[in-house]
């Protein structure tokens, strides 16, 4: 078992850290603090090419591996968490969906300039009354002379704000059930959209985040995704590849807690000698090490699962919730480590522990994740 | 002759060179020979030590001082000599590497310390290298043994009374493919900070040009010059490039050196670890400079540098 | 339309610098880069070419391992590379380095212009370029900050000691370039897939002239370490003033 990256892996990760260092390290705790997006970073990321990473270079995209694209998450939230999650809800919620069940049209029409990072993506599924519960939702489609109309609010919508094509569900046929929900592409300037309150978070504060209302939203025949009823198969699809990068982008959030732990530890004296000599706070650092390794292998698997092309459900969801609580655990552990300092605005570890804690819900809460470890394991 | 040739650019980094040319020199039993184009300093530097001066003729205005390499070889090649030292300019190091490239000699880069190791008949050479973070001993066997030697590695030789020397012309070099077209001297607006005994360095911890007036304050009230690390010469461009200090800008050996806000990277300490004593003002008690201090200050400049001006105007 | 030959080498960070036991230097967990002056070098070649058209390429010497370091470069920019490589090139000093490039140069590759670095991040000798343009018999211009072409003539711009030389010299000229003169760009994602898919030209030792043996013994390495007492004082005005006794007492300052 060859546990090596392949030099094209390890250069890219490398080049993304590099492109971290240089375009979003320097306004990373800026944007935190104020919530302003940051689309002059998101605009290079897509000249770059990593807006369509593991997309085919016919729609745009830079056909890579699952893998490589999860690196590039994982380097790139170590700098930023908000900015990885924009990239990554982007790259595999919103493009994912387009890239497996759209059509050549589709591709051509919306997937490309996705990619190709001129247009940034978003995905509308979770409703005020529908969050793990898919189906309680209550947004409807009605096909009316050639088009779809929409109505309903979707909530929680990441890039909501900033986001030019939306992938969002709606009920074609509630009485079918399960296959009653369906997929639609809209772009923002469709007629009845609009986009409703933006929220203010505890964490990843810029990324961008809102309510989407669709009041009599008219959308072409020809933008539903996939067929009719296949909504909730399409959600369930896109989530697993979506648990990858969330997995990714959680070890990056860890990763940088420990490097500033380790940083911090080696220069805080007390007593008379550096913390890192006292046995608990290495202690502390050797299960972070353990486990954000750990972590990591776990996506890293999970990536490499769907690249062969065998089922990956269960370990995406194995990765994002062992992921998320060993970063929620020991971001906590690095404000610890830091004491006083690591409780102050400017400290990167007091960024750190605001972010993580998301992970933890979004993308499937760790409850949905044991979900569905749980219906795998006891089948 | 054979013996130990030095390349004198001029007296004052042919003095350092021919203190360590002389040492040796007796090591080997042998004599120092300098080679010059400024035939006016012949006398100084025989006074100095050196007994034979190789007398390079003056060049077409239009032609660089690289044009001398084929006639310095062709007398290498003729006279055998044992070591040949250079000073470590742009200059020196491009003329060594060249002249190295020509004859198949090994040839150690910016050495800080020379030795002659005799029962080797070895030339051991000690210099920095990985940015300034390692240092590394080499030893060279084979004739000629060449060095470039960073200046203020060793003080400059003494004048004795009574010695002599002889002179010999070498002739004109080949026409050189290279044509100078303009010599642009750079501009000194900045004092010496080579030569100073005491340097105040800014660096980022200063948040705008105007407050580089405090330093300027400091360095005129210990009789000092201003320099600065890296990002101060080269990215917001507040000082001139001459007073750089860092691994591929300036090093210093002032007897007092004084960093205000300045982090400490070893690319920057490079430049200043042979100074007498090194004081620091840093906000950030963590920064790598307080490792490598004699006395720091962990705090605020703005309010430290005010004191200490009141302090030393007392 | 020049062809312009960039040469690379493949080192370890120095900001992994470890000290092993007694203080020698430790390199295990070093990763591996281009030297970072050699990528303004790579960088001006493509600058050149993109201004007054022409071919790229890079050469370098190193280990067979060292392929990562092949499609870094490679990623860059350049159309092709030329890899020199062999086990026994480990730790080459400037004129074994030197020696080889020529020699693999001389098969021949076309070149009217080649760019070096002014010197590696790890040894920083700075004397591979020269030593090179002196086995190729071509002019050699060291510390260029600006280069322009004007047909077969290079017009370029040297820092001097004393400030700038403005030269021109007629093509083929090897160049050392300093850091200033241009900002390596960084890859593109497209432009790192696309390395591996360029052609690599490969040489061995066998493929190349008997070398010389190291002309260098190098007796010792260790990390270089400032070590001072690094005494701390106070913000306070007491402190300050028993600061600057300290500096009195050691005679710096009158």
């Amino acid at each position: 078992m060859d546990f090596r990256l392949s030099e094209e892996q390890e250069l890219v990760r490398q080049n993304m850290r590099e492109f971290a260092q240089k375009y979003v390290d320097p306004i990373a705790a800026e944007i935190d603090e104020s919530g302003r997006f940051p689309a002059e970073v998101v605009a290079k990321l897509g000249e770059m090419g990593y807006m369509g990473m593991p997309y085919p270079v016919q729609y745009g995209g830079a056909g890579t591996d699952y893998l490589t694209y999860a690196l590039a998450v994982e380097e790139l939230s170590k700098s930023c968490a908000a900015t990885g999650f924009t990239m990554s809800v982007h790259t595999s919620l919103a493009l994912g969906p387009i890239n497996n069940f759209g059509n050549d049209e589709q591709k051509k029409k919306f997937l490309t300039p996705l990619c190709q990072g001129k247009h940034l993506g978003a995905f509308a599924l979770t409703e005020p009354s529908a969050g793990t519960d898919v189906n309680a939702a209550t947004s409807t489609a009605v096909l009316e002379g050639g088009e779809y109309v929409l109505n309903g609010t979707k909530t929680f919508t990441s890039n909501g704000p900033v986001a030019d094509t939306f992938v969002t569900f709606a009920w074609t046929d509630k009485s079918a059930g399960a296959k009653g929900m369906s997929a639609f592409i809209v772009p923002k300037d469709a007629p009845g959209l609009r986009v409703g309150e933006h929220f203010m978070k505890m964490g990843i504060r810029a990324s961008q985040t809102s309510e989407i209302i669709f009041k009599d939203c008219r959308i072409p025949q020809a933008n539903l995704l996939g067929g009719e009823g296949q909504g909730l198969k399409i959600a369930m699809n896109c989530f697993d590849h979506g648990r990858i990068g969330i997995a990714a982008q959680a070890v990056g959030i860890a990763q940088a807690a420990m490097e500033e732990s380790i940083s911090y530890a080696k220069e805080r004296v007390q007593f008379g000698k550096p913390i890192s000599k006292n046995q608990a706070i290495q202690w502390w650092i050797a299960d972070m090490a353990t486990d954000i390794d750990c972590a990591r292998f776990l996506y890293m698997r999970a990536a490499w699962l769907k690249d062969q092309g065998l089922p990956f459900t269960k370990e995406a969801s194995m990765a994002k919730v062992f992921a998320a609580e060993m970063c929620m655990k020991h971001s906590i552990k690095a404000v610890q480590i830091h004491g006083g300092y690591g409780y102050i605005k400017g400290q990167k570890v007091e960024r750190l522990m605001r972010d993580a804690k998301i992970t933890e819900i979004y993308e499937g809460t760790s409850e949905a994740q044991r979900m569905v470890i749980a219906n795998n394991v006891l089948r | 002759m054979a013996g130990v040739w030095i390349l004198a650019e001029g007296l004052e980094s042919g003095r350092e060179l021919i203190n360590i040319g002389q040492t040796l020199a007796r090591e080997q039993n042998s004599t120092l020979t300098a080679i010059t184009w400024q035939g006016d300093l012949n006398q100084e530097l025989i006074a100095y030590g050196v007994d034979e001066i190789l007398l390079l003729p003056a060049l077409p205005e239009d032609e660089p001082r690289q044009a001398y390499i084929p006639i310095i070889v062709e007398r290498a090649r003729l006279d055998h000599p044992e070591i040949i030292l250079f000073s470590a300019t742009l200059l020196g190091k491009e003329l060594a590497a060249r002249i190295a490239g020509q004859l198949g000699a090994g040839l150690g880069s910016e050495c800080s310390g020379l030795r002659w190791i005799k029962e080797e008949a070895a030339l051991e050479m000690e210099r920095l290298f990985y940015g300034g973070a390692a240092v590394q001993t080499i030893r060279c066997r084979q004739a000629p043994r060449m060095a470039t030697v960073s200046q203020r590695s060793f003080a400059p030789a003494e004048r004795q009374e009574g010695r002599s020397g002889n002179v010999i012309e070498l002739p004109a070099p080949p026409p050189s493919p290279v044509r100078v077209i303009e010599r642009k001297s750079r501009t000194q607006t900045a004092g010496d900070i080579a030569g100073a005994r005491v340097v105040v360095c800014v660096g980022r911890g200063f948040e705008k040009e105007a407050s580089l007036e405090l330093a300027r304050q400091l360095a005129q009230a210990l009789g000092g010059e201003i320099a600065c690390t890296r990002p101060i010469s080269q990215e917001v461009c507040w000082l001139s490039e001459d007073v750089c200090i860092g691994l591929s800008a300036k090093k210093v050996k002032p007897d007092l050196y004084i960093g205000l806000g300045i982090s400490g990277q070893i690319q920057h300490l490079t430049g200043i670890r042979d100074a007498r004593v090194i004081v620091a003002v840093n906000r950030d008690a963590n920064a790598p400079i307080f490792a490598a201090v004699d006395y720091g200050i962990a705090g605020d400049l703005y309010e430290v540098v005010p004191q200490l001006l009141a302090i030393l105007q007392k | 339309m020049p062809d312009i030959l960039s040469c690379y080498k493949w080192v370890a960070d120095e900001a992994y610098i470890r000290s092993g036991s007694s203080g020698a230097l430790d390199l295990n967990m070093a990763d591996y880069k281009i030297s970072d002056y050699d990528k303004n070098a790579i960088e001006e070649a493509m600058l050149l070419t993109e201004k007054y058209g022409g071919n790229t390429a890079v050469i370098t010497v190193g280990l067979p391992d060292d392929t990562k370091g092949v499609k870094d470069a490679l990623s860059r920019g350049p159309e092709k590379a030329y890899f020199v490589n062999d086990p026994a090139f480990a730790d080459l000093e400037p004129e074994q380095t030197a020696t080889l490039l020529a020699a693999a140069i001389a098969s021949p590759i076309p070149y009217d212009i080649i760019i070096c670095g002014e010197g590696s991040s790890d040894l920083y000798a700075q004397q591979v370029g020269p030593r090179l343009a002196e086995k190729l018999g071509i002019p050699c211009l060291c510390y260029v900050q600006k280069v322009e072409l004007d047909g077969s003539q290079l017009v370029a711009e040297r820092k001097t000691d004393a400030g700038i030389e403005v030269v021109a010299v007629e093509l083929p000229v090897l160049l050392t370039v300093v850091p200033d003169i241009n900002m390596p760009r960084l890859p593109g994602l497209r432009d790192t897939l696309a390395a591996g898919k360029k052609p690599v030209t490969e040489f061995t030792a066998d493929d190349l002239p008997q070398g010389q043996a190291a002309l260098l013994q190098t007796t010792n390495s260790k990390v270089a370490s400032i070590t001072r007492s690094s005494r701390m004082f106070g913000t306070d005005a007491a402190s300050i003033g028993d600061l600057v006794q300290e500096l009195k007492n050691s005679g710096v300052i009158a």
